[in-house]
């Protein structure tokens, strides 16, 4: 572990190292990637998180550093001073392109297939980065569990490049431990213990494992038993969670042709870490409880109770009229106090302040509070 | 929340009372998780052992009820070991004297025998609260939701003042709320006592204001609280206009309630479902969930965050806010908004709290350190406010409040031995009006239960995930019953998510003096088992194994 509040002793004058030429004062403790991503100098990683502690797992980050026989992973390498780092040279490209190739030999390069989860970080990188696709191919052999009957988490273990992401996240964020790396080499998979369902662990189904998987082996599995679009095909609208207090910032999914043109919600995401209050985080409400927006139990028509006792559908301007003159009734023959108003905290603001100004300025009574009050 | 969210994970000392964080605020829960892995010493208060408690330095698992007892013997280890912050007593402070004189009574060896926490214990966390400089409380229902819940947050104020632990990162009283906007809903003014941003409705001058903004008279007398309004529906409340909440599943002792309904003259709801209330109602109104809608919700470190449109609402269904235009204007008022953010605009107006604050404002700050704004945030240049009481406290003088321990309404005797707990999980929300409607939440919780200790169990001839019936003076329901250790003996908790076992059937309404909110934390009651099927498959109800697993 990389230990970031030791003061940087004995003071003196900023320390900077030198990136592709370029002189980048950095802090006690960052790592050469930090200092980069600060810079906008990129480097690609696939197995580094900020919300995690670095891995130096994928080797993906790699840089020349003046003085070192070999190339160092920058996620895991602490900024020295004075230090030359150079992250495009001949020798970090030959490695770069070596090793998609060789991520490559066992990975499906199919989009049908390798975007089932999410988008494919690693072939777009492979791309990016010009890497050779005919380095021959081998299926992998790392172990499915096609079986799991948990109704939200899939394990695509043909695109898992085990970067660990996952079993890290799972440790070190949300700290259940639930899934872990197994097998050795090639076989090195993700596995629960003794194989079990991950509703039989300590998983609490906070989907994190999906959100940082790089390939999208660990991928959601509703919205492809749903077929529905590939993500890079959905609009993303970003909200706020409609759950709890802590008021999580989402990213709605939004395939906007489906019911017929209405727009369906169907996936959610999370921000990217670092940019919201919740930190790229989810629970698994906020990432998977949304099969309620589309439920075809909603209300779809305004209703009224008929003679028999039975609600039916009415127009809205009846539904309207009949109850401003319902509740006006109760107000003339008991008065404005007769009435109550009971607004919501899960609406928004504007509608509870709407709520409470129906109730004071149209209906004349105090009688109003928001349903969290007992 | 006098602090916010990102300062936990630098927090170096964390009393956690009252919250079953990592089901109720999994996210929060993420960034306790965070400060204990830095080396952040937590300590969790609970009555019954909850996930937290597996990470945490010490668990003090209390017996319900007896909040008071505890922390007020901590104020008196502080007391008497000198630990008080003289210096900001003297100058933010009065009323400490009081509290000095009062807490004396309550030395942890008399506290050891009525909250069934050592002595010892008690002091090294009252020490160890008192000498860390990052100290923060974290609490939520488990304090509140008790005939003495206003007391409950009393003593922790107290705590946190003869600590001086206010107005410095970290270090503060946070209260996290319980719903998405509960924190906006009163903000907006939806309170009987309270016009937007916490002006008093019975205050002349801001009584006069709001007639002249709003172009009509307003009553200048408080309303009835929801505690209240609930029992005196079918009485004097002949009539009653519901939005976005299942009030007859979710408020205490509901089979009163419902006779209530029963006897109202005209009930209108505003729902996206067809909820429990709705067989009540004389006429429903098809409203929007919140993919369906723009607006701001605010959480619960204050901070005011856009909802946004995603998806048209099903059929002929509307966005709440324009149904509320609507009937407003079906109703003889001449309202004319043409969207969310004009509402908004008419709303900080008048509230200086939030009129730096715009949906146009908020659009232009989506991205940290500005997702959002935390109010006060009273111009269009003010950057908001991370924590509160930052330049001394807000009220001039934060105030002591000496209070004594005082019972719950209902304990366990000899008819009903046992004592019922409510509260949430991780995989349903409140009236699960949405989560229930999710087939995956289903496959980890697809029914009610009650976690009964297997020696209480085994005294009445239960095995585990038999069906039982729990009754109270109220009523009764049936509930899959399972061993778990997460409870004490005599000690029983249930889930209140489900509306086939509604655990508000049984739960006592007894108020606290001050905001009416019920006890649903402690009511007396008494379980037998009853012939029935199977447990269903989907039936996983501790969020963590060992604890709770069967004997």
């Amino acid at each position: 572990m990389i230990e970031r509040s030791e003061p940087d002793l004995p003071k003196r004058a900023p320390k900077s190292i030198e990136l592709d030429g370029r002189k980048m004062p950095f802090q006690a403790g960052e790592t050469i990637l930090e200092v980069a991503q600060r810079a906008g100098v990129e480097i690609p990683t696939l197995c580094h998180d900020p919300r995690l502690e670095p891995a130096g797992a994928c080797r993906t980050c790699l840089v020349e550093v003046e003085g070192q026989r070999r190339l160092l992973p920058a996620c895991k390498t602490p900024a020295q001073d004075g230090a030359e780092v150079r992250t495009e040279t001949e020798r970090v490209d030959r490695h770069r392109k070596t090793l998609f190739a060789l991520y490559l030999t066992d990975h499906p390069q199919d989009l049908e297939v390798a975007e089932r989860g999410a988008p494919n970080q690693l072939l777009e990188m492979a791309a990016r980065y010009e890497a050779p696709k005919d380095w021959g191919f081998m299926e992998s052999l790392r172990d499915n569990r096609d079986a799991d009957r948990n109704p939200y988490i899939h394990f695509n273990a043909d695109t898992c490049i085990s970067c660990a992401r996952c079993t890290r996240y799972c440790e070190e964020v949300e700290g259940v431990s639930a899934i872990s790396l197994a097998g050795r080499g090639a076989e090195t998979t993700i596995a629960t213990a003794d194989n079990l369902s991950l509703l039989d662990t300590t998983c609490e189904m906070c989907g994190g494992c999906v959100d940082v998987c790089p390939t999208g082996a660990m991928g959601e599995k509703l919205p492809l038993t749903r077929e529905a679009k590939p993500e890079r095909e959905l609009t993303k609208v970003r909200s706020t969670c409609n759950f709890c207090g802590v008021g999580c910032q989402l990213d709605l999914n939004v395939d906007p042709d489906a019911n017929e043109g209405r727009g369906a919600v169907v996936k959610v995401t999370s921000p990217p870490a670092g940019t919201t209050t919740n930190d790229g985080n989810l629970c698994v409400k906020g990432r998977f409880a949304y099969d309620f927006i589309h439920h075809d139990e909603r209300i779809t028509s305004p209703l009224i109770r008929n003679d028999a006792g039975e609600l039916i559908p009415t127009s809205w301007e009846n539904a309207l009229s009949v109850a401003a003159a319902g509740l006006h009734g109760v107000s003339e023959r008991h008065g404005p106090n007769g009435l109550g108003f009971v607004s919501s905290s899960r609406c928004t603001m504007e509608e509870n302040y709407l709520v409470q100004k129906l109730s004071r300025a149209v209906f004349k009574t105090n009688n109003i509070h928001q349903c969290a009050a007992t | 929340m006098t602090n916010s969210i990102g300062e936990i994970r630098n927090a170096d000392f964390l009393f956690v009372i009252g919250s079953n964080t990592s089901e109720a605020h999994p996210i929060i829960a993420m960034e306790m998780k965070r400060a204990v892995r830095r080396g952040a010493t937590m300590v969790v208060a609970d009555p019954r052992k909850i996930w937290m408690s597996t990470i945490a330095e010490k668990y003090l698992q209390l017996k319900p009820g007896c909040d008071v007892w505890l922390l007020n013997a901590m104020a008196h280890v502080i007391c008497e070991e000198g630990l008080v912050d003289e210096t900001f007593v003297a100058e933010n402070t009065e009323g400490f004297e009081a509290v000095r004189e009062t807490v004396k009574r309550y030395s942890p060896e008399a506290a050891e025998e009525h909250t069934g926490i050592s002595a010892e214990d008690i002091r090294w966390v009252a020490r160890k609260y008192a000498t860390t400089e990052k100290a923060g409380i974290y609490y939520t229902l488990g304090i509140t939701e008790h005939t003495h819940g206003t007391d409950n947050v009393y003593a922790l104020a107290n705590l946190v003042l003869m600590t001086g632990h206010l107005g410095k990162p970290s270090s503060g009283m946070n209260p996290l709320r319980g719903q998405n906007n509960v924190q906006g809903a009163n903000d907006a003014g939806a309170t009987p006592i309270f016009l937007p941003g916490y002006q008093r409705v019975d205050d002349p001058e801001v009584h006069a204001r709001y007639e002249e903004a709003w172009g009509t008279n307003i009553p200048a007398e408080p309303g009835l609280n929801l505690n209240v309004m609930m029992k005196e529906v079918g009485k004097s409340i002949k009539g009653l206009f519901v939005m976005g909440e299942d009030v007859v599943l979710s408020e205490p002792n509901c089979m009163e309630l419902e006779k209530g309904m029963n006897a109202a003259e005209f009930v209108v709801v505003q729902d996206a479902f067809l909820n429990e209330t709705c067989r009540f109602a004389d006429v429903v109104f098809p409203a929007s969930v919140f993919a369906e809608k723009e607006g701001v919700f605010t959480n619960s470190e204050r901070r005011v965050q856009r909802v946004r449109k995603a998806v048209e609402p099903p059929g002929e269904a509307r966005e709440d806010w324009r149904i509320l235009i609507d009937l407003a204007n079906a109703s003889g008022a001449d309202w004319s908004f043409d969207s969310a953010s004009d509402v908004y605009d008419e709303l900080v107006r008048d509230a200086d709290k939030f009129s730096g604050i715009s949906h146009a404002r908020l659009d232009a700050t989506v991205e940290l350190p500005k997702t959002g704004l935390q109010w006060p945030c009273p111009t269009p240049d003010h950057p908001g406010t991370t924590f509160l009481h930052e330049e001394g406290i807000l009220r001039g003088k934060g105030l002591f409040q000496a209070v004594d321990y005082r019972p719950p309404a209902e304990l366990p005797d000899e008819i009903y031995g046992l004592l019922l707990s409510t509260g949430r999980t991780l995989y349903h929300y409140n009236c699960a009006t949405q989560t229930r409607r999710e087939s995956g939440l289903d496959a980890k919780q697809s029914e009610a239960w009650v976690e009964i200790h297997p020696r209480d169990a085994k005294k009445r001839g239960i095995e585990d995930r038999d069906m039982v019936e729990i009754s109270t003076r109220r009523g009764s329901v049936q509930v899959r019953a399972l061993y778990s250790r997460q409870v004490q003996p005599r000690c029983i908790w249930m889930p209140l998510h489900f509306f086939e076992a509604r655990a508000n059937v049984i739960t006592n309404d007894a108020g606290d003096p001050v905001t009416d909110t019920a006890e649903y934390k402690v009511c007396a009651a008494e379980v037998r088992k009853i012939e029935a099927g199977e447990a269903r498959e989907g039936l996983y109800p501790g969020t963590f194994y060992g604890i709770d697993a069967p004997v």
